[in-house]
């Protein structure tokens, strides 16, 4: 008898699948979805949790080193705008990203800068250019297009303030232990993608 | 527009105006103070608003017989306690500490989330060999406080702690920016201190120096208050008067009785008071509590330039900020994100109630701060029957009847105006003891618009809340003719009620003065109404916000037999060992709100 429990819903439809860049060192669950026409590129020591979505319909999807993309994150989010990117590359995030759980970040030349964090269920709209060592709070919601300067917090309703604790260097350290234990707790099947 | 679901208000008796003794409304000031009583209560008068309650709020005087609402309760403060850390806070603590957590507990000055303490040393990263002796210690080093939400940190404002704990007590001594200061205790410390004296001596002496010195709050009152207790306290003040009257001081308490004798008598002595203040002379030093006013801003219009209107804080921040006697002069002291201090945990308070006029406790929470449980609570909802509205719709049982109307059928939905509906109100009796309830309610509802209102059964009687069982016996009881008068009764009610039911098939279902439907501790009962047409003729004042609610104000009396002497148990038990049956007649009246539905436009 399988202990595994099946959902009664049908599976949902995965779309085309695309095609994938992955480092060796990378850490993708099993269940995590990627879809889209465009290709997915994902570097060194990264994590993807299980039930993530990348959707790489409207362009390239880039995930830098070490980036963390937690459960039912969405990358690539074809958002109202319905924006498709311009230059090729819908959602580019640079080293260090941290994508928590539920987050979305829409397609259409989305950059997200080096040691950000994304927060729970907050909204990164299509085109917006997020500096470094940002945070954006739970449930925040940054507009299409906006440009945030590095080291912007984001909180309470979109008030903004800057970060002056300058702890980027350890707060990198910290998200590299986190990808350690990770890579130990999430098993991995690249295998599955390519 | 948000869907009005039925509700019931009940009016408590603490605001009624006659027991005020003010007039209660402009447009019935006609109304003398005899017909008071008489009037109807108008939910939608201005001083409504204050006294209506749902019955959730409500509190019970068991000896004073009475609804309580949270305005005619006097409280009583029980414990006062930290809502972070749940530390008891005794009351003597109170009044030399002040009303905020003293140990480490913080807000954020930004955004009010709590602050924890962190080290600020970097740890040497574990993966280095280099150093493997200090991956084993524990954190060490400066210490400081910070939002794990919007990421501030004390760094910010320049302050840092040696020690994570007693922080409240580090930062009361830390200066924005990090320089310390002195408490109170160790100014008071430093002026004895011969050395110190001896500096003092020199630089007044020298003449300007010490003058700008930049004295806090806390250092210019007591300066201050030191330099003016001095000069009150020194003879060579007083000048040469009466010598009987002069050699008293101002500080003795027997001139300061002469001194009211003067306000209120004599004006020779007057004169002489007055004379003797302007003997003193004011304070010229910073050691006297001289402080000069720093009128020049520039520094603070410079800084406004770099940061902006970001830079400068809210209101609610501002607010928000702990009186902070370290604080800079009022001259010296701008308002920027940048000099907002960590905010110490306001204390909270658990309250225990009592009744204003017996002083009976009614509402008492456990001492103890971590559990949320009472000793003692009367709630009104164990005392006064609740009532419970649900539309009533008739043509599914009516079968097509031509009296049958087409009203509410969904709870929320419009009301149509000038169409008949019915509404099912439901009593439900919480005591043990059966309750007779009359109903009033006035045939027009007051206000601009008035709709008709039709009580049809209004008065009933509500069977006691015994319990399930007993009620499930005793009807098998009945049956076989063993059951009490009650019983017999009570199973006559039940047929009628399906006699009713009967009847309501043959379309004759809303018959004046019955009951709609009852069970074991329940009556419902069928109020009609006819919504008022919301239509304006030409200048009239425009439709105000929620004028389209069709409100009911409804006096409910409720009698009952309850067991007599409540307040005095010794007499009730000699009652019952003389085997009277001690029982009394209590009654209960108020009027209650029931807010029906909104009324289509």
């Amino acid at each position: 008898m399988s202990s595994k429990r099946h959902s009664i819903l049908p599976p949902a439809p995965s779309g085309p699948k695309p095609p994938v860049h992955f480092s060796s060192s990378i850490t993708i669950a099993d269940s995590a979805v990627l879809t889209g026409t465009h290709s997915i590129a994902i570097h060194g020591e990264s994590v993807v949790h299980p039930r993530a979505r990348l959707d790489s319909l409207a362009g390239r999807i880039t995930v830098g080193r070490r980036c963390v993309v937690h459960e039912r994150a969405t990358l690539g989010a074809v958002g109202v705008s319905g924006r498709v990117a311009e230059s090729g590359a819908a959602v580019t995030l640079a080293d260090y990203v941290t994508v928590e759980v539920g987050a979305a970040v829409e397609a259409g030349d989305t950059v997200i800068g080096e040691g950000t964090v994304v927060g729970v269920g907050a909204k990164v709209g299509a085109g917006a250019v997020i500096g470094k060592h940002c945070t954006l709070t739970p449930h925040t919601e940054i507009a299409a297009g906006e440009v945030l300067p590095d080291y912007t917090v984001v909180y309470s309703n979109g008030m903004r303030r800057t970060d002056k604790r300058g702890m980027a260097e350890l707060k990198n350290k910290g998200l590299a232990r986190q990808i350690d234990v990770l890579r130990r707790i999430i098993p991995s099947n690249p295998g599955k993608f390519a | 527009m948000a869907v009005l679901t039925p509700y019931t208000f009940i009016q408590c008796p603490c605001s009624d105006s006659s027991t005020l003794g003010r007039p209660s409304d402009p447009n019935s000031s006609t109304i003398t103070e005899a017909d008071e009583d008489e009037r109807t209560f108008d939910p939608r008068a201005p001083r409504s608003n204050f006294s209506l309650y749902p019955l959730e709020y409500l509190l019970y005087c068991e000896d004073c017989h009475q609804i309580r609402c949270p305005r005619c309760v006097s409280e009583e403060i029980v414990t006062y306690y930290c809502p972070n850390c749940l530390f008891e806070v005794p009351s003597s603590n109170l009044k030399s500490e002040g009303n905020r957590c003293t140990r480490s507990c913080f807000q954020c000055p930004i955004c009010i989330g709590p602050l924890a303490v962190t080290s600020i040393e970097t740890r040497p990263d574990p993966s280095l060999l280099a150093a493997p002796d200090n991956t084993a210690a524990p954190h060490s080093g400066p210490y400081a406080l910070t939002c794990s939400y919007c990421n501030w940190s004390s760094t910010e404002i320049g302050i840092q702690f040696e020690k994570p704990n007693s922080i409240h007590a580090q930062l009361a001594k830390l200066r924005n920016g990090g320089s310390t200061r002195l408490t109170a205790k160790e100014r008071k410390e430093r002026r004895k201190d011969p050395a110190y004296r001896r500096y003092q001596a020199t630089s007044s002496g020298e003449g300007e120096s010490d003058q700008t010195e930049n004295l806090d709050l806390e250092t210019q009152f007591a300066n201050l208050k030191a330099f003016y207790q001095n000069q009150l306290a020194d003879p060579n003040s007083a000048d040469t008067g009466l010598a009987a009257l002069g050699d008293l001081g101002f500080s003795s308490p027997t001139s300061l009785s002469r001194i009211m004798s003067i306000y209120t008598g004599g004006s020779l002595q007057d004169r002489k008071a007055k004379s003797r203040l302007g003997a003193m002379r004011e304070a010229l030093k910073p050691d006297e509590g001289l402080q000069f006013a720093h009128l020049d801003e520039s520094a603070a219009i410079e800084t406004l330039r770099g940061e902006g209107h970001d830079g400068t804080a809210s209101i609610t921040q501002l607010v928000d900020q702990p009186p902070n006697l370290g604080e800079e002069h009022l001259h010296g002291r701008s308002r920027f994100i940048s000099e907002l201090r960590p905010i110490p945990y306001l204390l909270r308070t658990k309250r225990s109630k009592r009744c204003p006029v017996c002083r009976h406790i009614i509402s008492k929470p456990e001492a103890k701060v971590q559990t949320t449980r009472f000793r003692i609570r009367l709630v009104a909802g164990s005392y006064i029957p609740s009532i419970a509205i649900r539309p009533l719709s008739l043509s599914a049982t009516a079968g097509g009847g031509g009296s049958s109307a087409s009203g509410a059928t969904l709870p929320g939905a419009l009301l149509e105006p000038l169409k008949p509906a019915h509404f099912l109100l439901t009593f439900k009796n919480p005591i043990f003891e059966t309750i007779k309830v009359t109903l009033g309610a006035p045939a027009e509802t007051p206000g601009r618009f008035a709709s008709k209102v039709t009580v049809l059964c209004p008065v009933f009687e509500v069977d006691a809340n015994t319990d399930v069982w007993d009620e499930a016996l005793r009807e098998g009881g009945a049956t076989g003719g063993a059951g009490s008068g009650g019983g017999g009764e009570k199973g006559e009610r039940r047929r009628g009620r399906y006699d009713e039911g009967s009847q309501a098939n043959n379309g004759n279902q809303l018959e004046v003065g019955k009951i709609w439907e009852r069970g074991r501790n329940w009556v419902s009962i069928v109020v009609e109404v006819v919504p008022a047409s919301l239509r304006l003729d030409q200048g009239d004042a425009p439709l105000r916000e929620d004028e389209d609610v069709l409100e009911i104000p409804l006096f409910v009396h409720v009698e009952w037999e309850g067991e007599a002497g409540g307040d005095d148990v010794l007499e009730s038990v000699a009652a019952k060992d003389k085997g009277g049956e001690a029982r009394e007649k209590r009654e209960l009246a108020y009027w209650c709100v029931l807010g029906l539905g909104r009324i289509r436009k």
